[in-house]
């Protein structure tokens, strides 16, 4: 029988300090078994256990996409004992990943709809795997028009900026970039994700809105979506919760009757409402 | 199914033969408490008792288990085992309520997606020799109100029923069936005893004096996650856990590390939801931040959650958290009174 506590052993083979503050980074992780790899088979949304032995494990989601083979890739705030090791970790070394965990974003639903990709801060990882999968051009076709907007409080504290730039010189997305408040060298634009989500307006035509956040940006950038006649069937979100096994087995990450690692992470607000209010 | 009787006085020395070839754990007498231990040379069995402080589910789902081991390597710390390791054995002596833990908890670690090896493993190399309660032993007994009973063989491999001068042995599954050599040439049990079950059975269940609508109170439970009833009932609990520990059925963990110099090993340990830390989150933020949340959710999930999804109440009514809270909170009447809401 599959053992699904055991780690899959994986090297780190990029590391990328993604902000100023340098505590958030992306690691990359290539598989040291390449039938591990070919097992491994995940969709934008899914998370997984990274381990360190001695230390313990930390649920972080994916923020690669699977149509980048060959390797995963993780972005981690310093936080706690595990990310704090992870953070200290160089090139080479070995460690392990569980999973993929949880659900994902519904790409079967999202098929054929115009996605509106709402982040803030640096829970922009999973919806980061959600657009380079989109855009990817064996995918982009299946999908209507993609409109992001992600904010962050200062230029320092955006991630994949290398990514976001990219993303700007195409026209096949309508990418909106903000700041809390910008400095000396910042030309972009300024304001909370909630005003600018009113100022660009997106059509609830045939749209879906996928979110990720800090609890008080998603709590002012609801109403904004509701005005725009989205209803909660079509605005998804992703919960966190205090995690162990990661299989719905070690019975701390439940909300209601769902366990947010097996049934989640990935909710609609309608689901959301059906379940007790305790995340 | 095979039924056979036994004379009681046989009893003892064929669990004994048994414990020379395989581990056998069975109720021994140890201080003031009845605890279920591998039964060694010279030891008696207990044939007569209550029932043990605590759960036998420690058996499958041990209280600290070592679920891999690892050790230091030029890249960094690397798997060295991660076998699961389980010896064959017979648990001997289980009380239905316990031994019907069993069948619940295999719900949730026999799950078809996800599968705990180390539970499996172990339910797969143990044989389970339930004793009925032909006299429920204790006030507190409220199995039947959970769909158990006091004569049940759900959770079994092998059932026996004290019914006068012999004991009624009954077969249940085939793991049971290949411990009849044990047993020798029994005489098989014929309709006199079938009939002498079926009144012990029904006296059992009308000796059990306390019954609480238990299955009443799901429909209550669903519509009232915010109600002014879940401010009375914690007030006094001290957060230790007692509750958890002695229970058959609660199933929560924790996974840790303990590495020292260049080895180490992943641990699990019981976990309890009446922890502050349980669900303590590496921000600070606490989904359940008072004793209120914790005894809401420990209720909900034993009453409400594991009903939905898995259509059982995740209570045997064997009573051991009632006996055993240091300040006297029953769920019996936290039942009986959610049930007036």
């Amino acid at each position: 029988m599959l053992n699904p506590y055991i780690p899959i052993p994986v090297e780190v083979v990029n590391i990328v300090t993604e902000v100023d503050t340098k505590d958030i980074k992306t690691f990359r992780f290539a598989f040291i078994n390449s039938e591990d790899e070919a097992n491994f088979k995940y969709l934008p949304g899914q998370f997984a256990e990274l381990s360190i032995f001695g230390k313990g494990e930390s649920p972080i989601g994916i923020a690669s996409s699977p149509t980048q083979p060959g390797y995963l890739e993780f972005t981690v705030q310093k936080a706690g004992i595990v990310t704090s090791t992870l953070h200290d970790l160089e090139v080479g070394t070995r460690m392990g990943v569980r999973g993929p965990m949880g659900n994902s974003w519904p790409i079967d639903y999202l098929e054929g709809k115009n996605i509106v990709v709402v982040g803030g801060g640096f829970a922009f990882t999973t919806l980061r795997s959600l657009i380079v999968y989109i855009l990817h051009k064996d995918n982009r076709s299946r999908f209507g028009n993609i409109t992001v907007v992600y904010g962050a409080r200062t230029p320092g504290l955006l991630i994949y900026k290398d990514e976001l730039a990219a993303w700007e010189a195409r026209d096949d997305i309508n990418l909106n970039v903000t700041v809390d408040k910008g400095d000396e060298s910042w030309k972009g634009r300024e304001g909370f994700v909630p005003t600018v989500c009113k100022e660009v307006a997106p059509s609830s035509e045939n749209a879906v809105t996928v979110i990720c956040g800090p609890p008080v940006m998603i709590r002012f950038t609801l109403p904004v979506f509701f005005d725009l006649g989205f209803s909660k069937e079509n605005i998804i979100t992703s919960l966190e919760m205090r995690m162990k096994c990661g299989i719905g087995k070690c019975g701390r990450c439940n909300v209601g009757n769902k366990f947010v690692c097996k049934d989640g992470p990935v909710f609609s607000l309608a689901e959301l409402d059906k379940l007790t209010k305790e995340y | 199914m095979e039924k056979r009787l036994l004379k009681k006085d046989k009893l003892a020395g064929i669990i004994k033969n048994i414990s020379r070839e395989m581990l056998v754990y069975a109720p021994v007498k140890e201080e003031d408490n009845v605890l279920f231990m591998a039964l060694k040379e010279g030891r008696e069995p207990l044939l007569d008792f209550s029932n043990s402080r605590n759960a036998p589910k420690t058996f499958f789902f041990p209280r600290t288990e070592i679920m891999m081991k690892y050790t230091r390597t030029g890249k960094g710390m690397e798997l060295s085992t991660g076998e699961v390791e389980v010896r064959e054995a017979v648990l001997f002596g289980v009380r239905p309520c316990d031994a019907r833990s069993f069948a619940l908890l295999d719900m949730l670690f026999e799950q078809d997606k996800y599968k705990d090896p180390y539970y499996i493993a172990r339910r797969e190399k143990t044989t389970v020799i339930s004793m009925a309660c032909v006299h429920p032993p204790y006030s507190t007994c409220f199995c039947t109100s959970v769909d158990g009973s006091p004569t049940s063989g759900e959770g079994a491999d092998i059932l026996l029923m004290d019914i006068g001068d012999n004991y009624l042995v009954e077969f249940i599954t085939s793991r049971g069936e290949k411990l009849l050599k044990y047993f020798g040439d029994l005489p098989k049990a014929g309709e006199a005893e079938e009939t002498l079950k079926k009144e012990i059975a029904e006296r059992a269940e009308k000796e059990i004096k306390s019954h609480i609508p238990a299955k009443d109170i799901k429909p209550i439970l669903d519509n009232n996650f915010e109600h002014p009833f879940w401010e009375t009932i914690h007030r006094k609990c001290l957060a230790c856990g007692t509750c958890t520990y002695l229970c058959p059925t609660c199933h929560c963990f924790d996974i840790s590390d303990e590495a020292k110099g260049s080895d180490g090993i992943r641990i699990r340990n019981w976990d309890s939801c009446m922890y502050p830390l349980f669900t303590l989150e590496t921000s600070g933020h606490n989904p359940r931040t008072t004793q209120k949340e914790r005894w809401r959710q420990r209720v909900m999930h034993k009453f409400k959650y594991y009903v939905d999804n898995f259509g059982a109440i995740s209570c045997v009514g064997c009573g051991r958290c009632v006996m055993y809270c240091p300040v006297n909170l029953d769920i019996r009447k936290i039942v009986e009174d959610i049930a007036k809401l």
